[in-house]
């Protein structure tokens, strides 16, 4: 495609702006720059006050009243160097007329200033570590000035570019904020897993029998733990799977349009239904009644465990299962159909031997989809699981991994007890990527795109 | 013959047993909630504020403002991103590496189970950034949670603008982005309107993901020297909202059991009516696209 070049509205405006977003765009880029030689931190501690400008948060150190010298956590000061250089690049793509790559420098810049920000808590470390006992800190006006900036030289050398292309770049940065973000998530789920898992030792981690994260004698196995996540998926799915399937060859096949046309949206419904109110009614409901026929058979149970666990998720999986079989069974060419019924056979036969076969790829990613629910239920999970660790047995109570973490992390204190639930967290998100990962793997693309439309 | 007669009759029975067994479990489910909790449901219940100690007033109002605050924050941050995001995945890029890479990142948002996302965003917004438990960290985190839902609808939702449109609109004159912004966009409003709906029922249903990062005790109404230090203070405050008061008050047991039932209540109508929006809109945008 060729552009027009001058006759266009649009290319004039171009060109009238150029005049004075290309010197605009340099001096906030230089203002940005000098904005380094203004506070960026200001801390307090003890008696003592200080003002530190970018400068000096690089290069220099500050003498506590206890004569130790503290200087900056590696981390701000790679931060802080980090956007100074990106603005020096901007300005060098500036001059040799990258508008868009100077852009994204300037912008990278703002980026690494806003980082800092998280590491203010490092820097609190440090000086703590010291013997300082009264410590806090601001960000100073000079890295306000920074943002500030660094932002609108961003904005200028985008412009720079055309209308079209920054919009196509602004466009292109919310998409790969998707991306960023699934590469943050796991970044920081292994930064954060990984710690604990080192110290307690993988196998004592994952093989240990023992949890017992306060006390004098800490002990950190999750087995029982990633057990009972397992044998409530299975049993979920066991459930689940023949109901929800029947179901969709009900709707696909079997019901009369209307009451097709009024199971759907309740089985929507189902979908929409917050887990905490699945909980909620499995604490009410469910828990009660395993109670009560437990004693009938002759255990005694309080009625919250594996059983009501697995009841509850059974349950959640139904919608997933239903939507994704129901469509998988509908892609099925109608030419199979046919020919099995032209060949004698019955309705249901069909359904049994053509329709469900042909559709089994569409059904397994269904199941899968709905195991990868099962594993990562937290909310209603917590509520009937009882959260005692032990080996799972149906009518006793039972804590998987994700009730695990959510159980602990309001009173887990900052050290190896967190770090640990945070390694929960880690064992569970790798099993999900792997669930996913198949997930996509299987699923045709129709099924995909169904599955996952409405969530 | 006989034999494979009674298999079809068992099978057939199998089939009717597994739809009723669904159709019970939902009107099970839904009825017991809305029969125990709505005769708790009234103006007081909704209007008044809570309060810890055991006689105290047991009214919702802070949660529900709560509620509001995490969704209209949340929405603020999420629906740019992701329409901007479908726009190019839609209009711009280029099928491609790229856009695979993106449409599997958004597939693999969507399968991330809501606790990972609460470690999450109490690692990085919670700690790392200081924002503390707060409303800010909560739906900064949710933001995350529904980018794959508007980003999926939003997306089927310029793919069924017709392309006479837009080559309508090129023809014209106009640049792309006239064309994008002016004519694709409008046109596919109900479609994003439903994806919001969407996102708005998973915030509000939301718990685990929420936990970690708002806290349970934000349980007061916004409250400043003005009117400007109340609203946008309440921003760095923890906020208790609606799903999560109801998990709170069903574990701890401290509330009079009626606290949790009408909050479950209240959490479910509340859902019911963003469903049928949903559904509402999409029906809409069937008939704008015929």
């Amino acid at each position: 495609m060729t552009k027009p070049k001058t006759s266009c509205g649009i290319a004039q405006k171009k060109r009238v702006g150029c005049k004075f977003l290309r010197p605009a765009s340099f001096l906030f880029s230089v203002l940005a720059a000098a904005s380094v030689i203004f506070p960026f931190f200001r801390i307090e501690f003890d008696e003592y006050s200080a003002d530190v400008s970018g400068i000096s948060a690089i290069l220099s150190s500050i003498r506590t009243q206890t004569n130790a010298l503290i200087g900056f956590p590696f981390g701000i000061r790679v931060t802080v160097l980090l956007s100074v250089l990106f603005i020096v690049t901007g300005m060098v793509l500036l001059l040799i007329k990258h508008y868009t790559l100077s852009s994204v420098a300037f912008f990278l810049g703002f980026v690494s200033a806003v980082v800092q920000t998280a590491f203010s808590s490092s820097l609190r470390e440090a000086f703590i570590g010291q013997g300082v006992e009264r410590f806090s800190s601001w960000m100073g006006y000079g890295w306000t000035l920074f943002l500030f900036f660094s932002l609108i030289a961003s904005a200028c050398a985008l412009f720079l570019s055309g209308i079209e292309n920054t919009a196509e770049n602004i466009f292109k940065l919310t998409a790969f904020i998707s991306v960023g973000a699934v590469g943050l998530i796991t970044v920081y789920m292994f930064v954060s897993g990984i710690p604990a898992i080192a110290k307690i030792g993988f196998f004592d981690f994952v093989f240990g029998t023992r949890w017992a994260p306060v006390g004098t004698e800490v002990s950190f196995g999750i087995l029982n733990m990633i057990l009972a996540s397992i044998f409530g998926c299975i049993g979920a799915i066991m459930i689940g799977v023949p109901i929800g399937l029947l179901t969709a060859v009900f709707l696909a096949e079997i019901a009369p349009k209307r009451l097709a046309s009024i199971i759907r949206p309740a089985v929507e419904l189902l979908a929409g239904i917050p887990s905490v109110i699945y909980g909620f009614w499995g604490m009410k409901v469910l828990v009660p009644s395993i109670r009560e026929f437990s004693t009938k058979i002759g255990y005694n149970s309080t009625g919250s465990g594996l059983a009501a666990v697995i009841i509850i998720l059974s349950i959640m999986i139904l919608p997933t299962i239903i939507r994704v079989a129901e469509t998988a069974l509908r892609s099925v060419p109608e030419s199979y159909t046919e020919a099995a019924l032209a060949l004698g056979n019955t309705k249901i036969s069909t359904i049994f031997s053509v329709q469900i076969p042909a559709a089994r790829s569409g059904i397994l990613a269904g199941i899968i989809l709905g195991v990868g629910r099962a594993i990562g239920e937290t909310m209603a999970v917590i509520m009937v699981a009882g959260n005692i660790v032990q080996f799972p047995s149906l009518f006793s109570s039972v804590r998987p991994m994700t009730a695990g973490i959510a159980f602990e992390m309001g009173y887990a204190e900052a050290g190896l007890h967190r770090q640990a639930l945070f390694a929960i967290g880690l064992i569970l998100f790798i099993f999900i990527m792997f669930v996913n990962l198949s997930f996509s793997y299987l699923s045709g693309k129709g099924v995909r795109a169904d599955a996952r439309q409405k969530k | 013959m006989r034999g494979r007669k009674n298999k079809d009759l068992f099978l057939g029975i199998l089939i009717w047993f597994s739809a009723i067994v669904t159709v019970i479990v939902l009107v099970g489910i839904i009825g017991y909630i809305l029969i125990n909790g709505m005769p708790h449901v009234n103006l007081r219940f909704l209007t008044s504020e809570y309060s810890a100690s055991k006689n105290g007033s047991k009214g919702i109002l802070p949660m529900i403002i709560n509620t509001v605050y995490v969704v209209i924050l949340t929405l603020l941050l999420a629906v740019p991103i992701c329409i901007g995001g479908a726009i190019y995945l839609t209009q711009y890029a280029r099928q491609g590496k790229t856009v695979k890479l993106i449409r599997f990142a958004t597939e693999v948002l969507s399968g991330i189970p809501s606790v990972i996302y609460g470690l999450f965003g109490y690692a990085v917004f919670v700690v790392m950034f200081q924002l503390r438990l707060s409303i800010l960290s909560g739906s900064l985190t949710m933001m995350i949670c529904i980018l794959p839902i508007i980003i999926r609808t939003t997306e089927e939702a310029l793919l069924a603008v017709p392309d006479a449109y837009r080559e309508g609109g090129l023809a014209l004159g106009a640049g792309k982005l006239r064309v994008t912004l002016g004519i694709v966009l409008p046109c596919a409003l109900p479609g994003i309107r439903t994806g919001i709906v969407l996102a708005i029922g998973r915030i509000v249903g939301e718990t685990a993901a929420l936990l970690f990062t708002v806290g349970v005790s934000g349980n007061f109404l916004p409250k400043g020297e003005n009117i400007f230090t109340a609203l946008f203070g309440h921003l760095f405050e923890q906020g208790n909202t609606l799903a999560l008061h109801l998990y709170n008050s069903a574990m701890n047991g401290k509330d009079p059991p009626s606290v949790p039932f009408a909050t479950a209540a209240t959490l479910l109508i509340l859902v019911f009516i963003l469903n049928r929006f949903a559904a509402l809109a999409s029906g809409q945008k069937k008939k704008a696209t015929k």
